[in-house]
């Protein structure tokens, strides 16, 4: 259907003036004609005259017909429906967390789109050109008919870099309706001002009034911290809803409760901080947490507790020695260990055996009883080493407690014994339960000899061995060990069961070590070392030969990592999906690089599930590589075990964490903010979900019309000014004019 | 019974089964036992080194009766010029009167022997301050430690601790109720007396006292009996007394 419309250019005001000017014409038209005709004849000419004006004026304004046709579009609308896991969170306070049934944040969302016999989802699918997006740390297209598969898991929500590349991904004139709770985690916290490409209608879901939790934010740990050494720890604990209420804190290592703290909430929202401390007794990664027991009406669980690890290293290897009596090589060796700062020494010089009579009352002794049980049944855990120097047990204690000696070492400790006239066979320690761990054999009829001169020669182990080497250049070494004063006496012992790294010069093993599960030994045949120390300094020698050996013996018993023979590199934290890869080092008895070693390295998960591992040579010698991709959070132990010709080098362990970066469970509460700032800077609106009913959409569907109609108008246009026949119209009006006047004898 | 008492009873079962062969082991000659300590003495030129020659078998006896040190009932006598000084951590340097000045190897054997671990103990037999033997000792050890003074041991030393929880010096008499020592580092290596003690400590062949103790008597002997013991303890043990394991114990009886 056509219309008539008058397009011309010229303006009315100028028609009005035109048409003004015409009347007057006609007027004088009429006057002028009336005193030469009669009345009928100059009206009819008049008439005539004032069709052609009227003709000429009328397509002064451009008439035109006007042809138009109106075409429907389907709109492009994306549908955003945030799936991290805040959105597993009760939608609101009627439906707490852990509640069956509990309605999550994103059941609320399906449940909008989906319910009723018209579901929204379908109505959209119909009237626009519809796409459905979930997202968390990624956007990922879904078909509209998926709503019931989605699950609130992502670890992350990255919020406001999503909404932006939806925008900018989306066509022409699209919409976005965002479903989310607003909580935010991504690497952009704010829009700034940025705007958007598309408006984005954005459904805030969760409540905020009401909103009750209790949590523990922003917790910061030591990621490693010294045996002994108090450490600190501190934490923030937020509240909304539970003005009034007074909570425990405990902080937990594993399942042992360290301590509780009481937290009086006094406002709402509340927030504290929080300083914990802990002295770490054993070495090792320790598990600890802090929580907060779930209150009633609390609606997020999930973020009550943190867990964290410390890794407890020593800061001093702590080494027990016991010394049958005062004697030189005890002095000697203290000084060793006293003026070394890494070593911490607890030691018990017998100074009375139990056959010497004292002539004064107890209390003017400065002896000490030696607290037997508190050693060996409580602290001997607390020790990297223990050292028998000279030393028997047999007038002081009971064999059984040699047993948990075995065990210290057994489980990794370390065991030294010094010869003399109590030590080994002499000792009693054939009969013993060190009889197994020593390096050494003892067949009970070894015997102390004093004898010598006693030169100590290095074996070809001890060429190599760190104890021994107190020169780098192997050949100084030797030289050096050639030149130490030689020593006086000797401990016979049947035969060495570790490796021999110092003979004496009748080929006698003077100095043993060897391995007892997970323990390292070391047996020195000899009360004389002190020999090279003190008559080295009387020979104008150096004392730091003695020194340097016995600083050395006692790292490598105690396993200090630059003396492990495995050696696992750190692992830094890891997320889920992320491949590991796990480095170690290994070494043959000797240190040097061990190149074929074979290799079981095995990660344990925080569920305690085993995985083994392949290795392959790396391109550094004696190092190995394999990789683990983890699947879940936690704490991942690995395990490595070496072995070269069928022969145990050693193991180590190890751990690291696998955790997502982003928090997400942290902090529940909904951001109705976030939403709101998202909806200005793109145009368009904010509005809760509790707000959201059948008419709703209708509204959004109306607001975008406003931004950006739906409809396309075509229009044809035909000017009536611009064809023939105005002109003939006004030709034949003016022709029957001329013809009248002709008539009426005018021309 | 419980676990501990058992433990204990067990342990002292034990303890009674070893003191046999100890016993038999303390009558042996020295030639036939592992000697943990010889007493070495110092000979010097000039003056008096030996002013109590029957003093340190009494005094050995004494510390092998008391205590677990396996030592050399005889003493020995050295030079600072001899190559086997340093078999000898613990010296004594006892006499009367002035002696000639050590010569420049032998400060410096001194020097290296007290630095590295060595032990010396000092007793003026004369007992004049400023005078004699006195005087010679604090010239040579000016010469050894320039510098470094004689220094009053505090009460709390671990030399007076070692074994013995001593409050009294003693000796043939009290010229000085204090011990000096020389400090190097956080040990003493030098350990001055000036109440002659090896005078208390000399005993005949029959068993007899050679020299009163005045004015204390025999108590003021035993004070210097332990003080023996003790300083041989502190040179083979240094500050081990101060370890803090001790200190609670020691500090509890000594409030008593």
């Amino acid at each position: 259907m056509s219309d008539l419309h008058l397009i011309g250019a010229l303006p009315l005001w100028g028609v009005a003036v035109i048409a003004l000017a015409v009347l007057a014409l006609l007027v004088q038209h009429f006057i002028r004609l009336r005193q030469r005709l009669g009345l009928g004849q100059t009206a009819i000419l008049t008439a005539l005259r004032a069709c052609v004006y009227g003709a000429l004026i009328f397509f002064l304004l451009g008439p035109a017909l006007i042809d138009k046709r109106v075409t429907k579009l389907r709109r492009p609308l994306t549908l955003l429906i945030d799936t991290s896991q805040s959105m597993s969170f009760p939608a609101n306070a009627k439906s707490i967390s852990g509640d069956k049934g509990a309605k999550s944040r994103l059941d609320l969302v399906k449940e909008k789109l989906e319910a009723g016999s018209q579901p929204l989802i379908q109505r959209l699918s119909r009237n626009y050109d519809l796409r459905v997006i979930r997202f968390g740390t990624g956007l990922e297209p879904i078909a509209p008919g998926s709503l019931d598969r989605l699950r609130a898991a992502d670890p992350g929500t990255r919020l406001m870099e999503l909404v932006q590349r939806a925008a900018r991904d989306g066509a022409a004139r699209s919409g976005i309706v965002l479903f989310s709770d607003g909580i935010a985690n991504g690497e952009i916290k704010s829009l700034n001002g940025t705007a958007l490409a598309a408006p984005v209608f954005a459904v805030g879901v969760g409540d905020t009034e009401g909103f009750t939790d209790l949590r523990i934010a922003r917790l910061g740990a030591p990621e490693f911290a010294f045996r002994g050494r108090e450490f600190k720890i501190e934490l923030t604990v937020q509240a909304y809803g539970l003005k009034g209420k007074s909570v425990p804190l405990l902080f937990n290592r594993g399942k042992n409760l360290i301590s509780t703290r009481s937290i009086a909430i006094d406002a709402d929202p509340f927030e504290q901080k929080i300083t914990l401390s802990f002295t770490p007794k054993d070495l090792g990664t320790h598990v600890f947490s802090v929580s907060l027991p779930a209150q009633p009406g609390e609606q997020i669980a999930q973020n009550n507790q943190k867990e964290f690890k410390v890794d407890v290293r020593r800061d001093k290897i702590r080494v027990l020695t016991l010394s049958g009596s005062p004697a030189w090589n005890y002095r000697f060796l203290r000084m060793a260990m006293k003026q070394d700062p890494l070593i911490e020494l607890v030691s018990f010089v017998f100074l009375r055996t139990p056959t010497d009579t004292v002539d004064v009352p107890e209390n003017q002794l400065s002896l000490i009883p030696f607290p037997i049980d508190d050693i060996f049944l409580e602290e001997l855990k607390n020790f990297d080493l223990v050292l028998f120097d000279d030393f028997s047990y047999r007038a002081y204690f009971n064999p059984v407690y040699l047993e948990r000696v075995r065990d210290f070492v057994r489980d990794g400790g370390g065991l030294a014994m010094f010869g003399g006239a109590r030590a080994f066979d002499s000792g009693g320690y054939g009969d013993s339960a060190l009889r197994e761990v020593l390096p050494v054999e003892l067949d009970g009829k070894g015997s102390y000899q004093a004898r010598g001169p006693l030169q100590a020669a290095l074996t070809a182990a001890g060429r190599k061995h760190p104890i021994t080497r107190l020169l780098p250049d192997p050949k100084s070494n030797e030289e050096t060990w050639a030149k130490l004063p030689p020593l006086t006496g000797m401990n016979q012992v049947h035969a060495v069961r570790g490796e021999t790294l110092l003979t004496a010069n009748d080929g006698a093993p003077l100095l043993a070590i060897g391995r007892y599960g997970k323990g390292r030994t070391l047996a020195l045949m000899s009360d004389d070392a002190w020999r090279w120390n003190f008559i080295a300094v009387g020979n104008r020698e150096t004392p730091q030969n003695h020194l340097k050996l016995i600083r050395q013996a006692v790292r490598w018993l105690a396993q200090e990592p630059a003396f492990e023979q495995v050696q696992l590199y750190p692992i830094p934290t890891a997320q889920p999906a992320e491949k590991v890869a796990i480095k170690l080092k290994v070494l043959n008895d000797d240190f040097t690089p061990a190149r074929q070693a074979s290799i079981q390295l095995r990660v344990i998960s925080p569920e305690g599930e085993p995985t083994l591992i392949s290795t392959s040579p790396d391109g550094e010698e004696g190092e190995y590589s394999g990789d683990f991709t983890p699947t879940r959070e936690g704490t991942y132990q690995v395990e490595a075990e070496a072995s070269a010709g069928g022969k145990a080098l050693g193991r180590n362990k190890s751990s690291f964490s696998v955790a997502f970066s982003y928090g997400e469970t942290d902090d529940g509460l909904p951001r109705p903010d976030l939403l709101k700032q998202i909806a200005e800077a793109s145009k368009g609106e904010y509005l809760s979900i509790d707000d959201w009913n059948d008419k709703t959409f209708d509204k959004i569907a109306a607001r975008l019309e406003t931004i950006a109609p739906s409809e396309i108008v075509e229009q044809r246009q035909t000017r009536l000014w611009s064809n023939l026949w105005p002109f003939g119209v006004i030709l034949i009006l003016l022709s029957a004019e001329w013809w009248m006047r002709r008539k009426w004898g005018l021309i | 019974m419980n676990r501990r008492k058992f433990i204990q009873l067990c342990s002292q079962a034990c303890i009674g089964a070893a003191l046999s062969p100890g016993l038999a082991n303390a009558a042996e000659p020295d030639d036939k036992r592992r000697l943990q300590f010889m007493f070495a003495q110092i000979k010097y030129r000039g003056g008096d080194w030996n002013p109590h020659p029957l003093s340190v078998t009494p005094l050995m006896e004494e510390l092998m009766a008391r205590t677990s040190v396996e030592a050399a009932s005889a003493r020995r006598e050295v030079t600072l010029a001899d190559n086997d000084l340093f078999n000898y951590p613990f010296l004594y340097l006892a006499g009367r009167y002035e002696f000639e000045p050590f010569t420049a190897d032998e400060i410096e054997t001194l020097r290296r022997f007290l630095t590295y671990g060595g032990f010396l103990l000092i007793d003026d037999a004369l007992g004049q301050q400023g005078y004699g033997f006195d005087k010679s000792v604090r010239r040579e050890m000016q010469r050894i430690f320039p510098g470094n003074e004689f220094k009053r041991l505090p009460p709390g030393h671990a030399a007076l601790r070692s074994y013995y929880l001593l409050r009294r010096i003693g000796g043939v008499r009290i010229v000085n109720p204090n011990l000096e020592g020389i400090n190097v580092g956080t040990a003493t290596p030098v350990i001055y007396c000036q109440n002659d003690l090896g005078g208390a400590w000399e005993r005949d062949q029959v068993g007899k006292w050679i020299n009163t103790c005045t004015p204390g008597g025999e108590p003021q002997r035993k004070d210097a009996f332990h003080l023996g013991i003790n300083v041989i303890l502190y040179a083979m043990t240094e500050n081990y007394k101060e370890d803090l394991i001790h200190v609670p114990f020691i500090r509890k009886r000594l409030t008593r």
